[in-house]
């Protein structure tokens, strides 16, 4: 669940229509238009990273008048699926994926069900990627990825691929550098566990 | 016990408050003291900094250590990039960590006849943040115009490792040569677990979120570690890595600066080194049986220091950080992840936060860094409808206030929660150097459980939290 409480504005004294702000855009709200930066206030989740990558200080946020929240209810899907999903991407479907906006695996899977196909899609729809923009899209492009689902890139710095997880580490390289506090096989029990245990029982909103 | 030491100031920043705002600091009621690190702890070390010959002990402490670092691959003419993280700039201050970011500057010019040495300074998750401090401590106009901020979601660049593809901030490594400019801080224990903590930048502060989210998504709590050391390791990192030099840092102060042209073997003598100054401490504060926090210092809530520890780290020393048979620390992004809808966790190796802390006072910290965690599992009272205001507003903690209840000041704060949390103990986290404000209760109970502590750590952790990480006690002195 996002809360959207701000919301990008351009100085359009101050931009230079460099395209930094559209690189940075986790749902491509941004728009250059005549060399000055345009946003679309309906696509902006208010993740500031305009704001604080702009190279002249041309965006500021501002409070909306009326806020809003992004949600994708898991119920409104079949939850045989979303499990199904969630547990193909190695995630309990209660477990939290993003940290700032308490998302968890199985609203990103109920959101890919829907249709939302791309990371900038599914943050546009929950919010994910839009707290502090860092975290959490290796969850999203998992779950992307179970689904069978191989999104393009955006033209821009939004993101650029799956990375490794501890299940992908060779054994070699385990064994190479056992002895140094890794833990590689301890966490991947850890987190089977976690994958595979049953939900707490609380019901979906 | 003496009287409270002068806390950090409050420091000009968009992620805080204004420092007029701060208009009382927790240090200053008649209740609190200070305790002393070297009266907990005997063989606390000297430190250079702080101390009477003031900065000038670092620059020279910085110039000896440099001494014997071969800087012969630098040409006249080659690009070098000094690599700085934010969080040095959070150490006593700030100024060591810029004079010594200026000493490299200077000495790399000299030694190698080259003028194309710029400063790349990573950040965490406030991403103007080390512009903030490039230009409060004058590293633009000393790097003559070629100091800038990066921050992870700017342009990446693949990097080949042992794992699989890994990505870095471009910016970070377009020159010639790479300088790893750090500091031995603790700080983050609960993540990175003292498991290659001098390599740790290379997959967090010079990183792209995808390695990021790699280390806090993908790898579990322990394997993270992983992720920067295969960055360094990869042969993309390796050609372009000239040298490190680090702020050797105690909970006390500077100890010296290391420097060194081997990466792991500077990472392993800082291992032992954490252990050691930081061990004693941490271990200390997972005796305190109940007390009041107070957040009173210049940066995101987890991160503010008491006695050269941080906060976050206070809310998981009810279980030994540094014990690697621990998979979970009360608090860890891994460790948040896993509690399910109905507010429990979802496996048994989830261990509660810390259960003496009874109620927070959030006078002064920065949002900045996603903390509803702390606020949803540890009552928070926080100090003014501005500083409120302000969190509301920041996209990381939408959901902190909601948990929290709003004081007018810092007076009724206060009031508030002696009544409510019933104890008269209180550790403020404001940055203190040397030593730690407390109340008087939580002092007499520290002064009393050091010399247990001491030996503990001594006799039975130091040597199997070495043995963990590869270390033979027997070699360490």
């Amino acid at each position: 669940m996002r809360l959207v409480n701000m919301l990008a504005q351009v100085d359009a004294e101050k931009c230079t229509g460099c395209k930094t702000c559209v690189k940075v855009c986790p749902t491509l709200a941004i728009q250059i238009v005549d060399r000055k930066a345009v946003i679309d206030s309906e696509k902006c989740r208010s993740c500031n990273n305009c704001q604080q990558r702009c190279p002249v200080y041309a965006i500021t946020m501002v409070k909306r008048e009326k806020p809003f929240k992004v949600y994708v209810d898991p119920a409104t899907e079949d939850r045989t699926k979303i499990d199904e999903l969630c547990a193909k991407a190695k995630f309990n479907p209660e477990q939290i994926i993003c940290y700032c906006t308490e998302t968890r695996a199985e609203e990103i899977a109920a959101a890919i069900l829907k249709g939302y196909d791309t990371p900038e899609k599914i943050s546009l729809h929950t919010g994910v990627r839009t707290g502090c923009k860092v975290e959490c899209i290796q969850p999203v492009l998992r779950l992307l990825e179970a689904a069978g689902i191989t999104p393009e890139r955006p033209d821009g710095w939004q993101w650029y691929g799956r990375t490794p997880t501890v299940w992908d580490i060779p054994e070699d390289v385990k064994a190479k550098y056992s002895k140094r506090g890794f833990y590689f096989d301890n966490d991947i029990e850890l987190l089977n566990k976690v994958a595979q245990t049953k939900k707490s029982g609380k019901e979906d909103n | 016990m003496g009287k409270p030491i002068t806390p950090m100031k409050p420091r000009v920043s968009q992620y805080g408050v204004a420092p007029e705002f701060v208009t009382k600091r927790m240090a200053e009621y008649p209740e609190m003291t200070s305790v002393m690190l070297k009266d907990l702890f005997a063989d606390t070390p000297e430190v250079i900094y702080p101390s009477e010959k003031g900065l000038d002990a670092v620059r020279e402490a910085a110039e000896k250590a440099l001494a014997n670092v071969d800087m012969s691959m630098i040409k006249p003419g080659d690009s070098v990039n000094v690599c700085a993280s934010h969080h040095g700039f959070t150490l006593l201050g700030g100024e060591p960590y810029a004079l010594l970011l200026k000493t490299v500057r200077d000495i790399i010019a000299e030694r190698t006849g080259t003028d194309n040495i710029r400063l790349r300074a990573g950040v965490g998750l406030r991403f103007r943040e080390t512009e903030e401090y490039i230009k409060a401590f004058g590293l633009d106009k000393h790097y003559k115009g070629r100091a800038k901020g990066v921050a992870p979601v700017d342009e990446g660049i693949p990097i080949e490792t042992e794992i699989g593809t890994l990505y870095g901030i471009k910016a970070i490594y377009d020159a010639d040569w790479i300088v790893h400019v750090h500091n031995s801080d603790v700080r983050e224990v609960h993540f990175h677990r003292q498991v290659d903590r001098a390599v740790k930048p290379f997959g967090m502060s010079y990183a792209r979120i995808e390695t990021r989210s790699t280390y806090h998504q993908n790898l579990g709590p322990r394997a993270a570690n992983f992720t920067a050391r295969a960055i360094f390791g990869s042969e993309f990192v390796q050609n372009k890595f000239a040298f490190a030099a680090f702020l050797d840092m105690s909970p006390a102060g500077v100890v010296g600066v290391d420097a060194d042209n081997d990466l792991l073997a500077l990472n392993d003598r800082l291992t032992v080194n954490g252990c050691k100054y930081y061990g004693k401490i941490i271990t200390l504060f997972g005796e305190i049986d109940e007390c009041i926090a107070g957040l009173d210092f210049p940066c995101p809530v987890p991160y503010v220091f008491a006695a050269g520890v941080i906060y976050c780290n206070f809310a998981g020393a009810n279980v030994d950080l540094f014990d690697l048979d621990n998979p979970l620390p009360p608090y860890t992004w891994y460790t948040e992840a896993f509690y399910g809808k109905n507010g429990r966790p979802l496996v048994g190796d989830v261990p509660v936060v810390n259960p003496a802390i009874k109620m927070v006072v959030h006078n002064y910290a920065w949002g900045g860094y996603p903390s509803a965690f702390f606020s949803s599992h540890v009552p928070t009272i926080v100090v003014g409808r501005e500083q409120a205001d302000l969190i509301n507003r920041d996209p990381q903690n939408i959901e902190y206030v909601k948990h929290s209840v709003i004081a007018d000041d810092l007076d009724s704060a206060m009031e508030f929660a002696y009544k409510t949390a019933k104890t008269d103990k209180v550790i403020i986290f404001d940055g203190a150097v040397g030593g730690l404000n407390v109340s008087e209760s939580l002092a007499q109970l520290l002064i009393e459980k050091a010399p247990q502590v001491n030996k503990r750590v001594d006799v039975e952790l130091m040597p199997k939290w070495l043995k963990q990480r590869g270390i033979d006690p027997a070699t360490v002195k």
